[in-house]
């Protein structure tokens, strides 16, 4: 997020896109509430009649993987109607001009017959959000899981440059984050292409300094993402380390993915539980909880936090510092001997320029968002104040782009995925927690209810859904909150293993899997009838 | 003509100013009584939370969830109606869904029932009827008088017949100079609240006018400033609000557009008590009159000052005459009173600067500025200004509506101009400001009719209201229907007044508390010195004054009971 | 807190011979408790149904104060302070009034005393009761609120029986939450905390967030799940750490006794949260301690199926797949996959793990899916 989330209070307008922000990010969206108690104006566009669309001025239900489409309209309205920030944007962005010629021909008519959504709801979204002395951007996956996910972003960015919402006090372009620590796994340096602190490996100076830290030259090159190597399981990767991740159940096309891990010569996981991916492991481990390990977070609003352990670790679990160190000690590498979260955390800072300023004990009451360049620096809650890191704010011109795979006679519906407020990922935890089940027992489609009808299913009865890759049976549920057309539901639970059938495509930069849209067709099944 | 539908109601309302009462008094009308799917559409398109509005809907009285809901009747039980046979009447008409509601201000005339939207009179089954409320008797003192110098004129309540006796004058006349003027003569008259407060008038329009307009973008309180007139006359033994809008409608309506003028308002509300249904129409038509004149709405007269007046029917909660209760329940909110200050004068509708006056108060500032400041001043007794309308009943003989001189002894009241008690009685005591003012008995019945004589036996005048018990009540009974009726109303947000008004009430019912006098006593001494220093709003410091008085006036009286519910 | 000293300042208000200063808008009573922190002698005045994260209500009366040249006391929680404003927090008559209105709080109730594992304010009547010795048994008479045992849901205990009608639970439900599931029906004495149409709470808007409990002074909305570990002996402890879930790192403190984890409450300081969790955070926390956790390292035996085993085979056995491995395929056969939900010092140590020992960049978390 570029602000903090205490700015969620204080937007004069917040255009929400992409974001079931009550049922995925409950507390934040608490802030976005108050915001609207308050008089603000709330946009939302999300193919769903979510909560969210319950409290907005203006919904904007697009068909899925529009996106870029409805925002081409929007900026096109902004540059139409005068709304650019003619300062800000002379001041500190750049290729303006070549943009407001590119959106030109991107009407809100245009726009309308692709979204579906009707003009005249994108001319007051777009003047609203022009308009607005504090205008502030929210999204989630529903931005980022399509083949266009950086595109979608980066047409928000396009969006935030024109109006100068961004690097201001209850502005900005604010992704939500959906893990507790997943911010903090790319802090650490997890990432394919960056060392910790978002040090890229492709620059020769980040690689020789880790070449002195860690004893040896690391690769100029990037290593591969995760799809990549799934890919590649049985091939070209042969071993594999998963720390507490049930890729199996998460990932998109689950039988390719059984069908990877399985391909593997050793397969090493770290979790909790013996999830469905830990069962397929050579070797499971199993690591200390939430509540048994002292660590180190970091939260969507890049605000670095100390978790605490409260009892002792379920029988022989241990942290998992402590494991991957002493399969690295046992493998002969140097540098693994850590003595406890608080020396790999130290370690962690003395290398990553925006913790430069944090240790162990500086973050103990959490008050620091990075980047933190030094000590006594008061930490970082809005970015791109005054300046943009990389120089200039670029604008780009960018085209409407068809999802992977488009509805036709065969995959006639539209499936979505998502979340559901009382589940959590796979339900490893919440599914083992006491009540939630009373909350949400079971997973069920959502279809509008004169799609059911026409479609010739039932209430409460069971159906088939089919993609390309594969199928489930699963129970629909007849409610408003779908459009005609687009049915939805999520992955949480095992025995509707949704991702069988998701997969269609990867957005090429960030590989990340188009989740958000996969054409089915639905059949009623006969023991249902 | 078909019924409309949900949406048709919805739609109506939905745009207009303060629309949820009226939306749900549309439903109201056209059920009976408010169903889950009524308050579903109101929630959805009002946008106001299901359980919130559901919770709004329970506070008030007359809002029934179930049928027959309004179609039933309602008896009016309030202490003079008991007097008259009201809970007779109740127990006789519970075959017909009948139930008890709290006086609703015919004490003059009782016992009104309500069902629907029509009040009828009448102690007997079968002999109800429906009429006007009764006129004031002619003045007996042959004294001049304010606001009901020309209400008892006929025609008086159409436009022609007010203007007849010069209505509207003083309106025209203020608005062709400048509001600065009529300011001083409000200020200059000592006209003051007439609902029990006694707040200086023309000192509250000044302080509307001067207060800051919401700054613009501050969204939650951009809009112009208003006048609201509190006629939500929910005191028991109070009825004096109902004859003069009844009667006299456009003094209401021209004393609200002067407010308006002065203060620098540009739209009214008259948020009148739930059991005056017929009075509701009766403004209704006077506000067309003068709107299809040209007295109200845009550009009035060419002076470039614009005011509108819409009417708001509460739905029976006494509370609702609190003003922040009242603008509250204007606003589609819970109608718990609010935390003062801020004042109304800078906070009051939807947060903007607002006068609110009562009904009496604006009549008379009508009559004020047609006849200048000294002819008020010169109404009252002494150094005291103008009038006062004392709604008198009970054990009287000519129970009514009287306009009395400030400083006018009560014993004149009462015995010449009321014609004293029944043949072979005498009175035993009295209530003051209805019954917030507690009692009045033996040699305090001496007092003159004005708050620093009222309160320096420990009670007040307040909106005016005298209800007389003869030698043959029991005045712990009566203390009890009193206290009951307090308790009922609490609206519950403070502590002192939820719990006080319901241990009193049981304390006075013998129901519960210790059986000694002097325990008795002390807790009843406690709750009440408590209630009357931590209430948050009036009704909780008042309602002690029924036990403190009760106490001091009739020990005797006391002890008996105690030693009733001991054994 | 904010600095008093701070240039911010409007004014000065006199409480009890000590000069104030305020900022504007500031009640007395948040003048006389930010003073009161600072100056180490904490601000005795009593509340009820004052949370200092929601408007001033002013319902309870406890907090009123004598103020020079008001003839009644005044509510300092709904008061803003005045510039010169003399105030008075404890003298005879108020210390009366709030023992007197204590009392009568006491006798509606069924009790006083109520476990502390119900919420994180549910001990707020009681201290106040021993404080001001009102457990007197005066002014009995009939109870108010009734409690809902009809609501199966499990984490929401709804025992009106112990309501005070402070309204903290609605007000919080509409003011931090935003979900305007609470709402008062009735009113004076018969007033009763309740949801729309009087239903069960999973039947509402209710979204389980459990801060109506956690705002709850008296334990008549509790903790269900926390209460089922009553009979747990031994004291209550608290470790302050964040929430598991979600990427907006609320904090939480994780009730324990002994070692046995009983309950969660939202921590009020949490600069994430300010006292705010939602169902997941506040209610799901026993997974930690479930039987099904995997407690021993496991290797997969020639019978294909995963057995238990000591941590020197197991991590032996992962070392040397690792390096076979890379002797067979090269250093680029190997690759990690780290987690978004462990601790930094995970995907450190992993990212290590692979960059120091195969000097690749084979390195990857969870977000992409």
């Amino acid at each position: 997020m570029s602000n903090p989330l205490e700015d969620m209070s204080k937007p004069d307008v917040i255009f929400c896109i992409g974001t079931n922000m009550t049922e995925c990010h409950p507390v934040a969206a608490t802030g976005l509430k108050k915001a609207v108690a308050r008089g603000a104006k709330l946009i939302v566009a999300d193919p769903r009649h979510i909560a969210l669309a319950e409290m907005a001025d203006v919904v904007l239900p697009l068909r899925v993987g529009t996106d870029v489409a409805l925002l081409l309209g929007m900026a096109h309205v902004i540059d139409r109607e005068g709304l650019v920030d003619e300062a800000f944007v002379s001041e500190r962005t750049e290729g303006i001009e070549a943009f407001r010629e590119h959106l030109a021909r991107f009407t809100p008519e245009w726009a309308e017959g692709l979204t579906g959504v009707p003009a005249a709801d994108i001319v007051q979204a777009a003047v609203w959000y022009g308009e607005a002395e504090r205008g502030a951007i929210y999204y989630t996956l529903g931005i980022t899981e399509h083949i266009c996910g950086v595109d979608n972003v980066q047409s928000l960015s396009n969006l935030a440059l024109m109006t100068g919402n961004i690097g201001r006090e209850g502005t900005g372009i604010n992704p939500m984050r959906g893990q507790n620590n997943i911010q903090g796994a790319g802090d650490a340096g997890a990432l394919p292409n960056n060392y910790p602190g978002f040090q890229a490996v492709t620059d020769p100076a980040h690689q020789a300094k880790f070449a002195e830290l860690y004893g040896h030259e690391i690769d100029l090159e990037k290593g591969m993402t995760k799809v990549t190597a799934l890919e590649l399981c049985g091939d070209k990767i042969r071993a594999m380390l998963i720390d507490g991740e049930n890729t199996v159940v998460t990932d998109p096309d689950r039988s390719h993915c059984e069908h990877a891990l399985k391909s593997l010569d050793h397969l090493v996981v770290i979790d909790l539980f013996l999830t469905e991916t830990a069962a397929l492991a050579d070797v499971a481990l199993p690591a200390t909880a939430w509540g048994e390990t002292d660590g180190v977070c970091t939260n969507t609003e890049r605000r670095v936090q100390r978790l605490r352990a409260a009892v002792e670790p379920a029988g022989d679990a241990r942290p998992d510092w402590w494991i991957v160190s002493q399969i690295a000690k046992r493998c002969g590498f140097p540098g693994f001997d850590f003595e406890s979260a608080e020396d790999v955390f130290n370690e962690l800072c003395s290398l990553s320029p925006i913790y430069a300023g944090l240790d162990w004990d500086v973050i103990d009451k959490g008050e620091f968002h990075w980047p933190v360049p030094e000590r006594g620096h008061p930490g970082t809650p809005i970015l791109h104040q005054g300046v943009f890191e990389n120089g200039r704010g670029l604008f780009r011109s960018l085209e409407y782009r068809d999802p992977a795979e488009t509805i036709d006679d065969e995959f006639p519906v539209w499936l979505t995925t998502g979340r559901r407020l009382a589940s959590y990922h796979t339900r490893t935890q919440t599914g083992r927690s006491h009540g939630i089940d009373y909350l949400l027992p079971e997973e069920t489609l959502e279809i509008h209810p004169d799609d059911v009808a026409d479609w010739g299913l039932q209430d409460g009865g069971l159906c088939r859904m089919t993609s390309a890759r594969g199928s489930v049976e699963i129970k629909v549920a007849a409610t408003n909150r779908s459009p005609r057309g687009t049915v939805f539901t999520s992955f949480s639970f095992n025995d509707t293993p949704v991702n069988y059938l998701t997969g269609s495509g990867y957005d090429p930069v960030t590989q990340t899997a188009e989740l958000k849209v996969c054409p089915v067709r639905l059949e009623a099944l006969p023991e249902s009838l | 003509m078909p019924l409309p539908t949900d949406q048709d109601l919805v739609t109506d309302w939905k745009s207009r100013p303060a629309p949820l009462l009226p939306l749900l008094h549309a439903f109201n009308d056209r059920d009976g009584y408010l169903s889950d799917e009524a308050l579903r559409a109101v929630s959805q398109g009002l946008r106001i939370p299901l359980a919130d509005l559901f919770g709004t809907v329970t506070f008030y009285h007359h809002f029934s969830r179930f049928p027959p809901g309004t179609n039933a009747p309602r008896v009016c039980t309030g202490q003079v109606c008991r007097f008259a046979g009201g809970l007779e009447l109740l127990e006789t008409m519970r075959k017909d869904g009948a139930t008890p509601m709290p006086c609703a201000g015919r004490c003059d005339e009782p016992v009104p029932v309500l069902t629907g939207r029509s009040v009828q009179v009448g102690v007997t089954v079968g002999e109800f009827e429906s009429r006007p409320s009764p006129l004031p008797v002619a003045n007996p003192g042959g004294l001049e008088e304010c606001v009901f110098a020309a209400i008892r004129n006929p025609g008086n309540d159409t436009l022609e017949g007010y203007r007849r006796a010069g209505g509207y004058s003083g309106y025209e006349g203020a608005l062709g100079s400048d509001p600065e003027n009529l300011l001083t003569v409000i200020t200059d008259s000592g006209l003051a609240g007439r609902g029990g407060a006694g707040f200086p008038t023309g000192v509250k329009w000044r302080a509307v006018r001067e207060a800051l307009n919401p700054r613009p973008g501050d969204d939650t309180r951009a809009g112009p400033k208003s006048v609201v007139c509190n006629a939500d006359e929910g005191e028991p033994g109070c009825f004096k609000d109902r004859v003069l809008m009844d009667h006299d409608p456009h003094a209401v309506l021209e004393g609200m557009a002067l407010a308006g003028y002065a203060a620098g308002a540009e739209i009214g509300f008259i948020y009148l008590r739930y059991e005056y249904p017929e009075t509701a129409d009766i403004l209704d038509r006077a506000i067309t009159e003068a709107e299809n004149a040209g007295l109200l709405g845009e550009n009035i007269l060419g002076s470039g000052f614009s005011f509108r007046i819409h009417v708001r029917r509460g739905a029976g909660a006494y509370i609702c005459g609190e003003e922040g209760s009242l603008l509250n329940s204007l606003e589609g909110k819970h109608p718990f009173p609010r935390e003062r200050p801020p004042f109304p004068v800078t906070h009051g509708f939807e947060n903007r600067p607002t006068v609110v006056n009562n009904v009496e108060t604006l009549a008379s500032a009508a009559a004020i500025a047609r006849r200048g400041a000294e002819w008020y001043r010169g109404l009252g007794a002494g150094d005291l200004a103008g009038t006062k309308i004392i709604s008198l009943s009970g054990d009287i003989m000519r129970p009514g509506n009287y306009e009395v001189p400030f400083g006018f002894p009560l014993q004149t009241l009462l015995n010449d101009w009321a014609g004293g008690p029944r043949p072979g009685r005498h009175i035993q005591a009295v209530t003051m400001a209805g019954i917030s003012g507690g009692f009045l008995a033996k040699e305090d019945l001496d007092v003159t009719l004005d708050e620093p004589s009222v309160r320096s036996k420990g009670s007040m005048l307040g909106a005016g209201g005298i209800m007389v018990f003869d030698d043959s009540r029991d005045m712990l009974e009566v203390a009890h229907s009193c206290m009951e009726f307090f308790a009922h109303e609490s609206c519950g947000k403070c502590f002192p007044c939820r719990i006080g008004t319901q241990r009193l009430t049981e304390r006075l019912a013998g129901a519960a508390g210790p059986g000694v006098l002097a325990g008795w006593s002390d807790e009843v001494e406690d709750i009440g010195s408590v209630m009357k220093a931590t209430s948050a709003c009036g009704l909780g410091m008042a309602a002690p004054l029924i036990t403190e008085s009760l106490m001091r006036y009739f020990p005797e009286q006391v002890a008996a009971h105690v030693e009733a519910t001991n054994s | 807190m904010s600095d008093p000293s701070s240039e911010t300042t409007v004014g000065s208000i006199e409480v009890d011979g000590k000069n104030l200063n305020f900022t504007a808008g500031e009640t007395i009573l948040e003048v006389t408790r930010r003073h009161g922190a600072v100056s180490g002698e904490p601000c005795k005045i009593p509340t009820l149904c004052y949370d200092e994260r929601l408007d001033p209500f002013g319902g309870c009366r406890m907090c009123v104060v004598e103020l020079e040249g008001s003839h009644n006391p005044v509510a300092s929680c709904a008061r803003a302070a005045e510039d010169g404003m003399v105030i008075r927090s404890s003298t005879e008559a108020v210390e009366k009034h709030r023992k007197t209105l204590l009392e009568m709080v006491c006798s509606e109730n069924r009790q006083v005393d109520v476990d502390p594992l119900s919420g994180y304010a549910s001990q707020e009547l009681k201290e106040l009761a021993d404080r001001y010795d009102a457990r007197s048994g005066r002014f009995a008479g009939k109870k108010s609120g009734k409690s809902r045992e009809d609501d199966p849901n499990p984490f929401i205990l709804r025992d009106y029986d112990q309501c005070i009608s402070c309204y903290r639970c609605v007000r919080v439900c509409a003011e931090q939450e935003g979900d305007y599931a609470i709402s008062v029906k009735g009113r004076g004495f018969d007033t009763q905390i309740t949801v729309e149409f009087d239903g069960h709470l999973k039947d509402s808007a209710c979204t389980f967030c459990g801060q109506c409990v956690q705002t709850c002074p008296t334990g008549a909305l509790a903790d269900r799940k926390a209460l089922r570990h009553t009979e747990v002996p031994g004291e209550i402890e608290k470790t302050r750490t964040i929430c598991t879930y979600c990427g907006v790192g609320c904090s939480v403190d994780i009730l324990t006794k002994g070692d046995s984890m009983v309950g969660v409450q939202p921590a009020m300081d949490g600069p994430a949260n300010h006292g705010a969790l939602c169902v997941k955070g506040q209610f799901a926390y026993d997974f930690v301690q479930h039987d099904e956790r995997l407690k021993t390292p496991m290797i997969r035996g020639e019978d294909g199926e995963l057995h238990p085993t000591s941590w020197d085979v197991a991590l032996d056995k992962a070392a040397q797949g690792f390096l076979d491995a890379r002797d067979k395929h090269g250093r680029h056969s190997v690759y990690a996959v780290a987690s978004g939900r462990a601790p930094h010092e995970a995907g450190y140590t992993t990212q290590k793990f692979i960059r120091s020992g195969f000097w690749s960049n084979h390195i990857d978390n969870c977000s992409r899916a």
